[in-house]
């Protein structure tokens, strides 16, 4: 080996020459700067991002500078995976869930870091025609204007579309309508080849009786139905329905992707599975969304003053604050209309902390199900539990700076960010949209900020500010369209 | 499992035994046909008798080791309190489903089918070929005669085989494989274990293949036992990149169809320079973050980051660095590129360490207390052979001298391990100097 030696040669230059200069996310500041501008210039941005207002920003158009929650990395072209550029087409007769199937997607995409934005067939109809004309939902119409308005605003959904790969940086496009004739599907995907992105189909199929008549339902709050009584708007919406089938076709084409999905993923159906790491994604979130129609509520625990690794049982005040926030629910869902007061299926998530265990009691003697969840643990301080920010600012200085540029990723010594709670908390967000029940998840605030970032559709930048003092609890009702955050006071509680 | 002999049922089983693993989830797989042979010994009973269906005997010993398989299952579950069992078996008749899924809910444990239908001839007629040369049963017998034993069983399975179908089976969870995963039914998933095994299954193809590794050539930062940073290659480094190429020529068969995966970072890029294949950069391949010990030797971390020091020799798979990563961070973002892997037929990885210890670990089913204790040598090629029962490993050296950066247990010095469980399995193919 001697000669081996010989071979080593002196480093060239002394010290620390070459660190790395490339980071995983974008520095977080630059990223709220970006966005900021993003939405200033009213780049498609329905409302003003401030999280606090309690808006689901699902339907925000994404920013080139957006961080996702649960996001591995940054890359410079902002396309995540190697996966190129997907079109999702959804496919189905009305009333199937396709809206409600293809916001939850988007949903998890950004998610995952993924640019994804939706374009509703139904948005650009009522921007183009304010009347509702029957006609319009026929696939085939005998009339050469409606085929003509059909043909045009399919047009400008594709250019919409188009742009957004082109232009903007995006990754996913989510089309959603009816799409049931197979020559536009044709047509479409070949569109879409031309310009190097591949289309994925998913078709919703529905003949569970209940489900259909629930989604209808659902499809009566639409902004079509504005000011109709729900009698004559579910009749209307039934000759819609009717309309849209005499011409539809099912998915049958042979060398296309589709994923045909019965009864919201009860059975699905996967045609020419292209093997690549986002499909696979798509279809597991398939697998496991479910048609959610209850409400998620999340409280605090009364104390969290407390240290990381102590675990203390729930003291006198907390007793006394959980018999406060048992009441405060009990009243809201008598005034929601349930006499007997909590839902009999209602389930209390809380983390394997005593006090949180024991503060669930109540609601276990109450009847209902209590399921302590292990990862529900808040999140980990590390080395800054129970300093101040001046403390902090004293005893880890360059960490403390960092700290203030990118409060979502950074870490204390020994600390989890809350990136890692995200990942860490993945599985139980999913669960939550799957269970037909309504969840009440008592947790620290870091818990609920990171739930509140998923289900409202939140950036990174906002998550870490985001507040839920102790005297309320927040209700967050699923919504086909956009969800719903509601806040309910807890009377005889001081926010903290 | 469900299926009739040769559609890759032990494969897909093996597979998801080592997925859920290396996701520490604890998984075990049960093959029936062994609890088969240890009765068919004890008993004296031949194949030939067993698969004949006017055999009493033979019915009898299907149901007794059909027994000891679920008795063996239910053991497992008795010790574990969460985790997944594989029953390993064909499984074919829904009599015998209904069976499994009664016992098994009686003592709370949830069941997945998971059934392989294939139809096209080809196709079973290669996956016969690969359990010929890679199944324990098989692999000291012709070609000639297995095609036969295995026809012979298929038949004799077939005669009453009932493919899963949601008009009969509707109940149940299934997910249903066919002709190797282009068609996929997927029924009742519900829960979120059960939907991340179908996930996984969604990415798995059965064809045997070679996956390439390799590090990047040494770098500057390698020479000065530096960790972490975004150094240049040296000189040594250098000579490694341009002798890839021909090594890629001489030892990857169908070179011509590779396609090279790299690092952002320019050691790895540069190693890949001279390969004239399709390149992409995966963000997600970038060595372990060390966070503020990047740029520090081992000494220097020592004497600066004493505890952390210690701390990460104590426990090395969770332990993070300041500002940094733990192998377990690693092993999270690395799943899209383990999901590629699995769909892709020809790629060579030229990646890092901490990054290579953990794909090495996913494919040799290494325990996460050991794989990031692993040597992966500078300057060595490495193609894993991916088989339906286990992955062989061959190293090819390209014998240009580089600096050790092992670091073992306890000191602060590199230098190679001499302990030979940490040392990378199977064969080494040395390439001379030139």
């Amino acid at each position: 080996m001697s000669s081996d030696i010989a071979e080593i040669e002196e480093p060239k230059i002394s010290g620390n020459y070459s660190a790395r200069t490339q980071h995983r996310w974008i520095p977080a500041k630059e990223a709220a700067e970006g966005e900021a501008a993003t939405e200033a210039s009213g780049d498609g941005s329905m409302a003003g991002g401030s999280p606090q207002k309690d808006v689901d920003e699902i339907h925000h158009r994404i920013s080139k500078f957006h961080v996702s929650p649960a996001q591995m990395y940054s890359t410079e072209s902002g396309r995540m995976f190697h996966a190129g550029a997907i079109c999702i087409v959804m496919v189905g007769l009305p009333a199937r869930g396709k809206t409600n199937l293809s916001i939850g997607l988007c949903r998890y995409l950004r998610w995952l870091g993924v640019r994804a934005n939706l374009f509703h067939f139904g948005d650009y109809r009522r921007e183009q025609t304010k009347q509702v004309n029957s006609d319009l939902y026929n696939l085939k119409p005998a009339d050469e204007d409606a085929s003509g308005v059909r043909e045009k605003l399919r047009e400008v959904v594709m250019g919409d579309m188009i742009n957004f790969f082109k232009n903007e940086g995006g990754q996913v496009a989510i089309f959603d309508g009816v799409n049931g004739l197979s020559k536009e599907r044709v047509s479409l995907a070949d569109q879409m080849k031309q310009q190097n992105v591949r289309t994925i189909f998913i078709e919703s199929q529905i003949d569970d009786a209940k489900l259909l008549k629930s989604n209808i339902n659902d499809a009566t709050s639409s902004p079509d139905y504005e000011n109709w009584d729900q009698k004559t708007a579910v009749e209307d919406y039934a000759k819609r329905i009717e309309e849209v089938s005499k011409f539809y076709e099912p998915m049958s084409e042979k060398t296309f992707t589709w994923i045909r999905t019965q009864n919201f993923g009860r059975t699905m159906l996967i045609n020419q599975l292209k093997h690549d790491f986002l499909t696979t994604k798509i279809i597991f979130y398939l697998i496991n969304v479910k048609i959610k129609s209850g409400s998620v509520y999340f409280a605090r625990c009364s104390n969290n003053k407390l240290r990381f690794k102590s675990d203390p049982a729930l003291d006198e005040k907390g007793h006394s604050y959980i018999s406060k926030l048992y009441n405060a629910l009990l009243s809201h869902f008598k005034e929601k209309g349930n006499k007997q007061g909590f839902p009999q299926d209602l389930e209390v998530w809380t983390s394997t902390r005593l006090r949180t265990i024991q503060a669930a009691e109540v609601f276990r003697e109450a009847g209902l199900m209590v399921k302590p969840r292990p990862d529900m643990t808040q999140l980990n301080p590390g080395a800054a539990e129970g300093l101040s920010e001046e403390e902090l600012k004293q005893k880890y200085p360059t960490d403390y700076k960092q700290h203030q540029l990118d409060p979502y990723h950074h870490r204390y010594p020994r600390a989890e960010s809350y990136h890692d709670l995200a990942l860490k908390l993945e599985p139980l967000i999913l669960e939550a949209g799957r269970v037909n029940n309504d969840v009440l998840i008592i947790a620290d605030e870091t818990v609920i900020r990171v739930f509140y970032g998923y289900l409202m559709a939140s950036s990174s930048t906002d998550i870490s500010s985001m507040r839920f003092p102790q005297n309320e609890i927040i209700e967050i009702t699923y919504n086909a369209y956009a969800n719903q955050a509601h806040r309910i006071t807890i009377p005889g509680v001081l926010s903290d | 499992m469900v299926g009739l002999p040769a559609r890759g049922k032990s494969f897909i089983s093996q597979k998801i035994r080592r997925y859920l693993s290396w996701l520490s989830v604890p998984t075990e797989s049960f093959t029936q046909s062994s609890f088969r042979k240890k009765r068919a010994e004890s008993l004296k009973f031949m194949d030939d008798e067993l698969f004949d269906p006017l055999n009493e005997k033979g019915k009898k010993l299907r149901l007794l080791s059909h027994q000891d398989c679920m008795g063996a299952i239910l053991n497992w579950f008795s010790n574990h309190q969460s985790g997944v069992a594989i029953y390993d078996g064909a499984n074919i008749t829904r009599d015998i489903r209904k069976k499994i899924k009664e016992t098994l809910s009686s003592s709370d444990v949830q069941t997945l089918f998971l059934e392989s239908y294939c139809d096209d001839e080809s196709k079973v007629r290669a996956n016969i070929q690969d359990i010929n040369q890679t199944s324990p049963d098989y692999m000291d017998k012709t070609v000639e005669y297995t095609l036969a034993d295995l026809k012979k069983k298929i038949r004799f399975y077939d005669s009453f085989y009932e493919p899963m179908n949601v008009e009969y089976e509707g109940d149940c969870t299934f997910i249903k494989v066919l002709n190797l995963s282009s068609e996929i039914l997927i029924n009742r998933i519900e829960s979120y274990l059960q939907s991340r095994i179908v996930y996984y299954v969604m990415n798995l193809h059965v064809k045997p293949r070679y996956i390439w590794l390799s590090r990047h050539g040494e770098s500057q930062y390698n020479l000065e036992g530096k960790i972490g940073g975004d150094a240049d290659l040296s000189e040594r480094g250098w000579k490694y990149a341009r002798r890839l190429k021909d090594m890629a020529e001489k030892y990857i068969p169908n070179h011509g169809s590779l396609h090279v995966w790299t690092s952002t970072l320019t050691r790895t890029q540069q190693t890949a320079s001279f390969l004239p294949y399709p390149k992409k950069t995966w963000k997600a391949l970038d060595e372990l973050d060390a966070g503020s010990c990047d740029g520090l030797t081992y000494e220097e971390i020592a004497e600066r980051f004493p505890e952390d020091f210690k701390a990460r020799d104590d426990n090395k798979f969770e332990y993070r660095y300041p500002g940094g990563e733990s192998y377990r961070d690693v092993i999270t973002r690395l799943e899209p590129i383990i999901m590629e892997l699995e769909n892709q037929e020809n790629v060579l990885v030229i990646t890092h360490q901490a990054v290579l210890r953990c794909i090495y670990a996913y494919f040799m089913n290494v325990h996460q207390e050991e794989s990031p204790w692993m040597s992966i040598p500078l300057h060595t090629l490495i193609r894993l052979e991916i088989r339906a029962y286990d992955t062989l490993v061959t190293r090819i050296k390209a014998d240009i001298p580089a600096v050790s950066t092992y670091k073992e247990k306890g000191t602060s010095k590199l230098g190679e391990t001499r302990d030979n469980s940490k040392i990378l399995a199977g064969d080494v193919i040395s390439t001379g100097k030139s």
